[in-house]
């Protein structure tokens, strides 16, 4: 991935983008001041939001986006008799996606049915909805879960992974204002693996024939490391906490 | 002595993007912009070397998406414009150039002939299809080409969809055969996404070998002896090639990586944005958008806007000094491992191929300086590639490589973030009817088979990894999250009008003639029976 440095734009193309951003004096300002307009422009005044000024003046700059230069009444034509996508369909499940060891997306759906069914005449409901999050060992071993609360709107959540070398599942429940609780769905199962050297960093830090095959291999020339949460915590575990 | 290999793999893809309903598409020029500043000087490099009798081979993917791009005649047709205008442009700029800013001549006079020959090349020699430049490079011995997903999915977001898998795969290996006329033993993984399982259904389409992030080995539940430096197989036979982050960040990394250099061109300094409009309006879209033009005169010089002017005997210089701190870093590592290694280390360097000569203008150069000198230092440094390597009955050891990917964090945090993470929700849902349409309405004929064949193609646009990752980058994620919802509401035309028995023929017939991918596709390939 190549990112655009601002330091690289030209002051035509900074005056470009002003221009795009509708800033009126554009023609008259000197670089620092298109800089300072496009800042305003941008809504943001302080220096920390750097980062997020290049990613707008990244997105005008290629000018890609079907509403600036297409025009909004103008956007790409979609074929005849196509609809919106729903905000969501109307059956009762849930669906986990691994993201990484440590974090899953978990997205659901109620059937209209079911919410019907759950508030009284008046619209209020008569119980609340959680997430089950189920753990299971790879090796075997106890199942254990956690809970997390949700609101009847909510569709989606990051659910955190406690441990590697376990399975996990999410189960979409209901719980009445007796304490009674049902499954509604269940997701799919999701696996993650215990890496080997994971617990091991003090042989893989000590041997250094080990240590040059399985973890200089992942490193720059200039000692980053390569982007990666475990690789980050062996090196620190490695280094005794140095790195 | 030891010889280490080392096996270079380009990765060719770019999404499908095609409008033939607009006069001219700015989006499109990202497949125009790659022919002339990637494959086609690629090609070239190529056929150089080969007459040049430099011993080589390496390994190319060339993804469906952009092959059906390649050959479409409307796509060809627009390349041929836009380099039209490219030339005219460079008789312009030659001229201009002389009058008002000589420093730039050179490369003024150097573009116009890159343009010219581009003309040539992509009209004259290979009439319009250049896919058969690497076809003819293959069947001489030095390229092995090798497929990857039909629309370059992200696999391991699509673990729990078997059917829509296969069906990436499947296609990704037809369309293949289809345009090389045989079947193809490596398959990328776009973007280096693996899970553990997935080599079953690339065994299951005669898949040989992949490649993998490089973290892959040190993160396996298994104790891999080699690191990445030897491919292993998995459980099934099929084989892994981890690839070589040490090796490639040389090049790859944005802060220190070789195209940072400071005398080779910058890339974000164009003509397109730099001159008047009314000088360069008619070689930019409507209506005054400025785009790239590929005219691009300063150096990088460094973190300022105070560029100098590109020297290309300068860059040409450091090009070979890059090649040749290449090679010793390849060697000199290869040295050191040899005495802790049982086996001779083997690198795999997977790239883009847009890398080179789009991206990093003298990446092409670089690359055929360091296949040269790698020719010249035979005894050390031997290139091959994964399927020569396997013939070779190399002892592997047998792993289970770890879930994966290369992108930011490793995983799938890429294409499964804020930004994007919404779109996940319809296109599982569209791959779960495209399956129930597959089972009620199995075999079909006539204009219901095509009905269905249509949402099959849709729901594959829908699953591109590069839309996710666009929304993820804030570049053109408008366009990308238009061209998700687009594919998805064409894939619900379908899924409504066969709930009711119907064809909506008109839709059909501006469908096909608008998604035109995968000519041979069918949609009985979603059946999650089959």
């Amino acid at each position: 991935m190549i990112l655009i440095n601002i330091d690289s734009l030209s002051t035509t193309e900074l005056q470009y983008i002003a221009q795009q951003e509708g800033v009126k004096s554009w023609k008259d300002l000197d670089r620092e001041e298109l800089i300072d307009a496009l800042e305003e422009a941008f809504g943001e005044q302080d220096d920390e939001n750097l980062q997020t000024i290049k990613g707008k003046i990244n997105r005008n700059r290629y000018c890609n986006s079907l509403t600036s230069y297409r025009g909004n009444s103008h956007p790409v034509n979609g074929l005849p008799g196509t609809e919106s996508l729903p905000d969501s369909y109307h059956d009762t499940s849930i669906h986990l996606l691994l993201r990484d060891p440590q974090w899953a997306f978990a997205y659901w759906s109620f059937s209209s049915h079911l919410l019907e069914e759950i508030v009284d005449d008046e619209g209020v409901p008569l119980g609340s909805f959680f997430l089950r999050v189920s753990q299971t060992p790879l090796g075997g071993g106890e199942e254990s879960a956690y809970d997390i609360t949700i609101d009847t709107d909510d569709q989606q959540w990051n659910i955190n992974l406690p441990q590697m070398g376990a399975s996990y599942a999410v189960d979409l429940c209901w719980r009445d204002k007796r304490g009674e609780e049902q499954s509604l769905a269940r997701s799919n199962s999701v696996e993650v693996a215990q890496p080997y050297w994971v617990g091991k960093a003090g042989r893989l830090g000590d041997d250094l024939s080990l240590f040059c095959i399985h973890f200089s291999s992942l490193v720059t020339r200039e000692g980053e490391i390569i982007d990666n949460a475990i690789l980050r915590e062996l090196a620190q575990q490695m280094s005794g906490g140095v790195l | 002595m030891n010889t280490a290999k080392v096996s270079l793999i380009l990765n060719a893809h770019l999404p499908f993007v095609r409008h033939p309903e607009y006069p001219r598409f700015l989006e499109e020029d990202w497949l125009f912009e790659s022919i002339s500043e990637s494959y086609l000087p690629l090609l070239r490099m190529c056929n150089r070397l080969a007459e040049d009798k430099v011993p080589y081979v390496f390994t190319i993917s060339l993804s469906p998406s952009l092959c059906t791009m390649l050959k479409d005649p409307v796509l060809a047709e627009r390349y041929t414009q836009y380099l039209e205008r490219h030339i005219e442009l460079g008789e312009k700029e030659v001229k201009r150039c002389a009058a008002e800013q000589p420093e730039f001549s050179e490369m003024a006079t150097y573009y116009l002939e890159q343009a010219r020959l581009n003309f040539h090349d992509f009209v004259e020699h290979y009439k319009s299809n250049i896919l058969d430049g690497f076809k003819d490079l293959e069947e001489r011995g030095y390229l092995e080409l090798a497929t990857t997903a039909a629309t370059h999915a992200f696999l391991p977001l699509y673990k729990e969809y078997p059917s829509a898998t296969n069906a990436q795969v499947e296609i990704g290996v037809q369309s293949f055969l289809t345009t090389f006329g045989h079947l193809p033993k490596g398959f990328w993984l776009p973007e280096c996404g693996y899970y553990p399982g997935l080599e079953d259904v690339l065994r299951s389409h005669g898949i040989g070998w992949f490649q993998t992030a490089s973290q892959a080995m040190l993160l396996s539940s298994d104790k891999v002896e080699n690191g990445v430096y030897r491919p292993v197989y998995c459980h099934n036979g099929v084989a892994a090639f981890p690839r070589d982050f040490k090796g490639t960040s040389l090049v790859w990394s944005n802060e220190s990586g070789y195209p940072t250099d400071k005398v080779y061109r910058e890339f974000y300094r164009d003509i397109g944005y730099d001159l008047p409009m009314e000088y360069i309006g008619p070689y930019i879209h409507e209506p005054q958008v400025r785009v790239f033009t590929g005219f691009k005169y300063w150096a990088v010089t460094g973190h300022t806007d105070q560029k100098v002017p590109y020297v290309r005997s300068l860059a040409q210089r450091r090009v070979v000094d890059h090649a040749k701190n290449f090679l010793y870093m390849l060697k000199k590592r290869s040295l050191t491992l040899s005495n802790t290694l049982e086996e001779t280390p083997f690198f795999t360097l997977a790239f883009d191929a847009e890398l080179f000569g789009h991206w990093w203008f003298e990446g092409v150069w670089w690359l055929e300086e360091v296949i040269r000198l790698i020719a010249k230092s035979e005894d050390t440094v031997r290139l091959t590639t994964p399927s020569l390597f396997l013939e070779g009955d190399e002892k592997l050891q047998t792993v289970q490589p770890a879930f994966s990917s290369w992108g930011h964090g490793g995983y799938s945090a890429v294409w499964l973030d804020g930004a994007n993470a919404w779109s996940y929700r319809h296109i599982h849902k569209a791959i779960e009817r495209m399956e129930e349409l597959a089972e009620r309405f199995g075999d079909q004929v006539s204009l219901k088979q095509r009905f269905l064949n249509q949402a099959a193609r849709e729901v594959l646009l829908a699953m591109a990894s590069d839309w996710p990752f666009m929304m993820y980058n804030k570049s053109s994620s408008e366009y990308a999250h238009k061209r998700i919802i687009d594919h998805l509401s064409n894939f619900n035309v379908v899924y409504s009008n066969m709930c009711k028995n119907a064809v909506n023929t008109e839709w059909l017939v501006k469908a096909e003639k608008r998604n035109l991918i995968f000519a041979d596709i069918d949609y009985n390939i979603f059946n999650p029976k089959h």
